[in-house]
């Protein structure tokens, strides 16, 4: 029986497709059977950042309302047979779906899969009721900015009202200090704040970005920073305990986040 | 059968004195008996307005208080003895006192007087609301907010809003572990931090746990180590 995830943020624009499209890959890696579900109706791209969206003939909602079964509309990975990809429908608002029925959709998923990654719209509205309805376990994405951060704070408040365990934070776009002179949150600081359980952090990488415009997720490419972030996020939610960043990285700047976080470890 | 008849006695008897008046240093007091029915009361008042022209008649206007010892009123029983007061024109009602409240009026006050503890971090669009006087285990975060209308006692970080004294106490506090506030409010004073680029230049707002008041005669929010709170409330 597998469990679901809901990915979530509060801001838009913060990472959470491409926490979703990573994570969901890194897992598949490990070999792991694997959905992603884009809840984001009307705003749908997890399909483009898979590189998958010319495949597409059913969707979510075309599901929910019975006009094709779940399987039907599921979208196979390119790389990996074990990842599939439920999209959102693109045509269609918000409240073209409730809440019950994206929880029949996850419950009639569940026995098939390890994980089911939902990918959760911006806001609070909705859109976030219907991602989180079919949750079991929820990760926050923000950024180290301010306004993320609050409102990352805000959708902590709203998880923990929900039937769901703990929330767990994922921190995305970080960068090193020495490039941003104290213009964004220390990772510290953001963490003590949202006083919840640190799941990782992604660096700040162009490569992300291209990689989405490729339509290849970064967690493919072993080589990049940000690919083994995801990459221990995922070994984290399969129980490992991976250190926040290994050793054989860059020095500089890993062995600096190492020492901040290395205070609250 | 004696016993009946001193009974009678009593009933029809002349002298009642159920209410009696008494000069005091701070005005009258009218002393109302708590054994007799409300109806007799308000007969021997009205006959005690009508007749005794000395303390209910139109002379210099005199502030009294209404005793009702051990019998509770109510709001409407407090409009008929005022409707009846009215005719004694050189009197005005300064209070009503009883010995006795409602259960409600007593849960209230119980309220009002006791410390509440919420363990909790309060975040962003969540304000957490207490009659009395507050004990919050855990922060408040910006855009968050703890209101009381007694004091404030966070046991942890205040970066968002806190806001003491919300009925008009002056009087109130808010104290922090951690005094790092966007906004505080006292009774109607308003404090708001200074903005973000200057706090960051700054450091930190205080390097010990403070208490927030209202410092007279400016009537402007104030901060003093909360280990001086021990003077201020003595005050
Ligand atoms: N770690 C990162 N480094 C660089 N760019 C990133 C990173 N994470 C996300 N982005 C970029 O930020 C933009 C928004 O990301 P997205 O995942 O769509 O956010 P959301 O789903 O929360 O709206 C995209 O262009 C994406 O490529
Ligand atoms: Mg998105």
């Amino acid at each position: 029986m597998g469990e679901a995830i809901v990915i979530t943020s509060g801001k838009g624009g913060v990472g959470k497709t491409t926490t979703s499209a990573n994570i969901g890959t890194a897992l598949a890696l490990q070999g792991k059977h694997i959905c992603l579900i884009d809840t984001d109706i009307g705003l749908r791209n997890l399909d483009v950042v898979m590189g998958l969206e010319n495949r597409i003939i059913y969707d979510l909602v075309d599901a929910a309302e019975g006009r094709c079964r779940v399987q039907q509309a599921l979208i196979k990975d390119k790389r990996f047979d074990c990842l599939h990809l439920l999209p959102a429908a693109q045509t269609k608002d918000k409240s073209a779906l409730q809440p019950e029925q994206m929880k029949q959709v996850v419950e009639e998923l569940k026995p098939d899969y390890d994980y089911i990654i939902i990918d959760c719209p911006a806001g609070i509205e909705q859109g976030y009721k219907n991602a989180v309805s079919g949750a079991d376990q929820a990760v926050v994405v923000t950024t180290p900015d301010t306004s993320a951060v609050r409102d990352a704070d805000r959708i902590i408040g709203l998880l923990e009202q929900e039937d769901l365990a703990a929330p767990k934070l994922i921190i995305n776009r970080v960068r090193s200090h020495l490039s941003t002179q104290g213009d964004t949150l220390d990772v510290d600081d953001v963490v003590s704040t949202l006083a919840i359980d640190l799941l990782g952090m992604i660096v700040d990488d162009e490569e992300v970005l291209k990689a989405a415009h490729q339509g290849e997720p970064i967690a493919m490419n072993p080589n990049s920073r940000a690919s083994i972030g995801y990459r221990n996020i995922a070994r984290r939610i399969l129980g490992e305990s991976v250190p926040l960043m290994s050793i054989d990285e860059k020095k500089g700047f890993f062995a600096r986040l190492k020492s901040m976080l290395g205070l609250r470890a | 059968m004696a016993y009946v008849s001193e009974v009678k006695q009593m009933k029809t008897g002349p002298s009642k004195n159920r209410v009696t008046i008494k000069g005091t240093k701070e005005g009258l007091t009218i002393i109302m008996d708590d054994q007799c029915s409300f109806e007799d009361l308000k007969e021997e008042l009205r006959e005690k307005i009508a007749k005794d022209k000395q303390v209910f008649g139109n002379g210099p206007e005199v502030e009294v208080t209404v005793d009702t010892g051990y019998r509770y009123i109510g709001e409407h029983q407090k409009e008929v003895l005022s409707g009846l007061l009215k005719d004694a024109e050189s009197i005005r009602i300064k209070e009503f006192r009883s010995e006795v409240i409602s259960r409600e009026e007593a849960k209230r006050q119980r309220e009002e007087e006791g410390l509440t503890p919420v363990t909790q971090i309060i975040r962003s669009g969540q304000v957490v609301s207490v009659r009395g006087d507050v004990l919050l285990l855990g922060d408040v975060n910006p855009g968050g907010a703890v209101e009381a209308t007694g004091n404030v006692y966070i046991l942890g970080t205040l970066k968002g809003t806190a806001r003491a004294g919300v009925e008009g106490d002056l009087e109130a506090v808010v104290c922090a572990s951690v005094m790092e506030p966007n906004q505080i409010s006292i009774s109607d004073v308003m404090f708001y931090a200074p903005d973000r680029y200057e706090k960051k230049q700054s450091g930190p707002l205080f390097g010990e746990p403070v208490f927030a008041y209202i410092a007279t005669p400016e009537k402007e929010i104030s901060f003093e180590k909360t280990r001086l709170l021990t003077q201020f409330q003595k005050q």
